[in-house]
């Protein structure tokens, strides 16, 4: 019968087992990335985009980089905001 | 204390810990849970953060839009000569881009219109597109996301309609590479007049202007007299582009850390009160270990690595677990939360990094708050005299 | 001629002293145990006698007074070193034997080992020695909840002996016990003072009372030796 300690031992090893496991496949990953970055540097310099395409519903959402200011409340008197995102988004460095 | 000594004390704190297993399972999984959250999200932000630092290194150096009103409006495409007499640019490039929102799908597109040769890297930005090339007068390249949404996946029409309700079809000449989604999941790319037959706008019109400076040490300078040259207008700069990303994912500004925060205060509430209460069964052991040769310090080294053990055991699986969630799931508990609901989704390759600074101040709002919540209150458990046992 | 182990001189235990509920539950007690000796502290509920048992096992300091417990003085010791002292003086066999249910019996028996840094291995040897003396050996492995009283006792008494104490202390052994079983608790002390320990028994029951085993009866009433 193992002693306890061992045990503990053991689980710890496993999960450092698994978290080298993890830290090689981030290092696999950066190598695909590299070339997958190459293609995205030529995207965003050729076409000029400023933002990425995460939340398409709301302008200040879809470029919140060159929207107005005031967009997320432009659409009519008394409009929410686009929900959750624009309440998890902290405001643009402008305001501040 | 001896090293010997301190391994019997963790056997001990083991075989404790697996006796209450129900109990200390419990705890271990709501507590890795807490941790998966808390790290979940930090890596998220971050991974965000760092994809928008990454992917918008190299977007115009300045963006010129007009405004009228506090509101972005065309601009003239003769705003253009007005600027040549600054030196220090390259390049000017007049672009058309807006929204397009399709009702049959319900999903807005954002349609862009230039010319992408007189860009940085223009030349080589057919590589984007899994035709390789790019488009034509009356030929549009999409996003994977605007395809599927086309009229009939696999057609190569795509029609649209102008603002007086007639329609504009244009023949889909590639689609951009899958490496790219994230930047132009939902994007019509075409020509410049194109853009603006779509938009019914005049030829002497666009809707902002690209402009490239030389030396990117002088970009504030030459955006500080575009906007001396042109008062009507807004000047963005790449690094304000960049500074709006690094804000828009503060995991510390957002209420989403509140929420979170709470959840973990709770917690350590909950912790607090449950070593605060010791049942008479947990005092008789005390005072027997104290009887049989046990003293104060033990008790408390008993109590501390009960407490360790737990806490580090549900970091390291929470934290393992949240890398998993972000790198291999990306972030999809969060993804509702933090990019909101969408009809087009692109996929986001999000990269989670362990930074040691982050790991522990995750470590010490979690585990550090956890372990003062068990061991001081087990002080009071550990000074039960001994003689107590004798009753 | 045996040496005395243990030396009490005008011995006082006030509880809570200085408060309105202050307790004088020893007063003046002296007395002298030899080593090697088996000797019962007789006296009713409230005498004192469990507060003289605490002092003779070193769980707490006389108030005043002098107490020398295998050649070391209690009064005015700190804490700390009187838990260092009774680990290796006093084995204690309770009552109701205190043992932890939930552990099995071979846990139980060298639990007063591990915060001496014993190594797991040593620990079991030790523990089988004392379990085979006792017959116990067959429920090495059981959880305690789950063995008889004797062999609970039993389980006990190899607790109390597992850092080979000179002196063993034994709270009303046989109070849980029938008379076989009490007869074979009694059995076992003697063999153990034959191999030269000092026991200390406190006892209503005239079954330890009269025992041949037992040489010298002191009696407690109301915190004082009583000589009748």
């Amino acid at each position: 019968m193992h002693r306890p300690c061992s045990i503990l031992l053991g689980c710890l090893a496993l999960l450092a087992v698994v978290d080298g496991g993890l830290v090689w496949h981030h290092r696999c990953q950066e190598r695909l990335f590299a070339v997958a970055d190459e293609v995205r540097r030529v995207t965003v310099a050729g076409l000029g985009l400023s933002d990425l395409c995460l939340a398409t519903e709301a302008r200040y959402t879809r470029h919140p980089a060159v929207t107005d200011l005031v967009v997320p409340f432009m659409d009519h008197p008394g409009a929410m905001d686009h929900f959750p995102t624009g309440s998890f988004w902290a405001a643009p460095v402008i305001v501040r | 204390m001896s090293f010997a000594k301190q391994l019997n004390l963790i056997d001990y704190s083991l075989s404790s810990l697996w006796r209450r297993r129900f109990k200390s399972l419990g705890v271990m999984v709501v507590f890795a849970g807490v941790i998966f959250l808390l790290a979940s999200f930090q890596m998220t932000t971050k991974a965000l953060t760092s994809l928008a630092a990454e992917s918008l290194a190299f977007a115009p150096e300045i963006t010129i839009q007009k405004m009228r009103a506090g509101r972005q409006e065309s601009i003239p495409v003769a705003y253009q000569a007005r600027l040549s007499e600054i030196l220090g640019i390259t390049a000017i490039t007049p672009r058309v881009w807006g929204y397009y929102f399709n009702e049959t799908k319900g999903a807005n597109y954002t349609i862009l219109g230039l010319d992408p040769l007189s860009m940085p890297l223009g030349d080589q930005l057919g590589r984007a597109i899994d035709q390789r090339r790019l488009p034509r007068e009356h030929e549009v390249v999409l996003g994977r996301g605007v395809q599927g949404a086309a009229s009939g996946s696999g057609s190569s029409i795509i029609s649209l309609f102008r603002p007086d309700l007639s329609l504009k079809a244009m023949t889909i000449v590639g689609n951009f590479q899958p490496e790219t989604d994230f930047l132009t999941y939902d994007t019509l790319f075409m020509g410049l007049a194109d853009a603006r037959d779509l938009f019914g706008l005049p030829p002497e019109m666009v809707t902002d202007l690209c402009v490239t400076v030389a030396n990117p040490s002088e970009v504030a300078t030459v955006a500080k007299k575009i906007a001396s040259l042109l008062p009507d207008t807004r000047v963005v700069t790449r690094q304000q582009v960049q500074k709006t990303y690094q804000s828009v994912f503060g995991w510390r500004s957002g209420f989403a850390s509140v929420c979170l925060l709470t959840a973990l205060t709770s917690f350590i509430i909950f912790a607090w009160d449950k070593a605060s209460g010791l049942t008479p069964e947990e005092k008789k052991e005390i005072a027997i270990l104290k009887m049989v040769g046990w003293q104060t310090a033990d008790v408390l080294a008993l109590r501390f690595w009960e407490g360790m053990i737990v806490s580090l055991l549900s970091f390291v699986v929470g934290y393992t677990l949240a890398y998993v969630h972000v790198s291999f799931f990306e972030a999809a508990l969060f993804r509702p939360i933090l990019i909101g609901w969408s009809v087009i989704h692109p996929s986001i390759p999000l990269r989670p990094t362990v930074n040691l600074g982050e790991t522990l101040l995750v470590l010490c709002l979690t585990v550090v708050p956890y372990l003062t919540a068990t061991i001081i209150p087990s002080w009071r458990a550990a000074i039960i005299p001994a003689d107590s046992a004798m009753n | 001629m045996s040496t005395a182990l243990i030396e009490l001189e005008n011995v006082c235990k006030t509880y809570n002293q200085g408060q309105a509920n202050q307790v004088l539950a020893l007063r003046d007690i002296t007395l002298t145990i030899a080593a090697n000796s088996m000797v019962c502290l007789r006296g009713a509920s409230g005498s004192g006698k469990s507060t003289l048992l605490s002092i003779i096992g070193c769980v707490f300091p006389p108030t005043s007074g002098r107490a020398a417990i295998a050649g070391k003085q209690l009064t005015r010791m700190p804490d700390r070193f009187l838990t260092i002292h009774r680990r290796a003086t006093i084995g204690f066999i309770f009552q109701h034997f205190n043992v932890l249910p939930e552990l099995t019996v071979l846990e139980n028996i060298t639990l007063p080992l591990m915060p001496l840094g014993v190594a797991p291995r040593q620990r079991k040897e030790r523990a089988e020695r004392l379990m085979e003396m006792l017959a116990i050996s067959h429920r090495a492995n059981f959880p305690a909840r789950q063995i008889s009283g004797g062999e609970l006792q039993r389980v006990a008494i190899a607790r109390a002996l597992i850092n080979t104490p000179p002196i063993l202390l034994a709270d009303e052994p046989t109070a849980h016990l029938d008379h076989p079983l009490s007869l074979a608790f009694m059995e076992i002390m003697r063999d153990l003072q034959a191999s030269g320990k000092t026991i200390i028994l406190t006892s209503h029951d005239r079954l330890i009372t009269e025992h041949p085993a037992v040489e010298r009866i002191i009696a407690i009433q109301d915190g004082k030796i009583y000589v009748p």
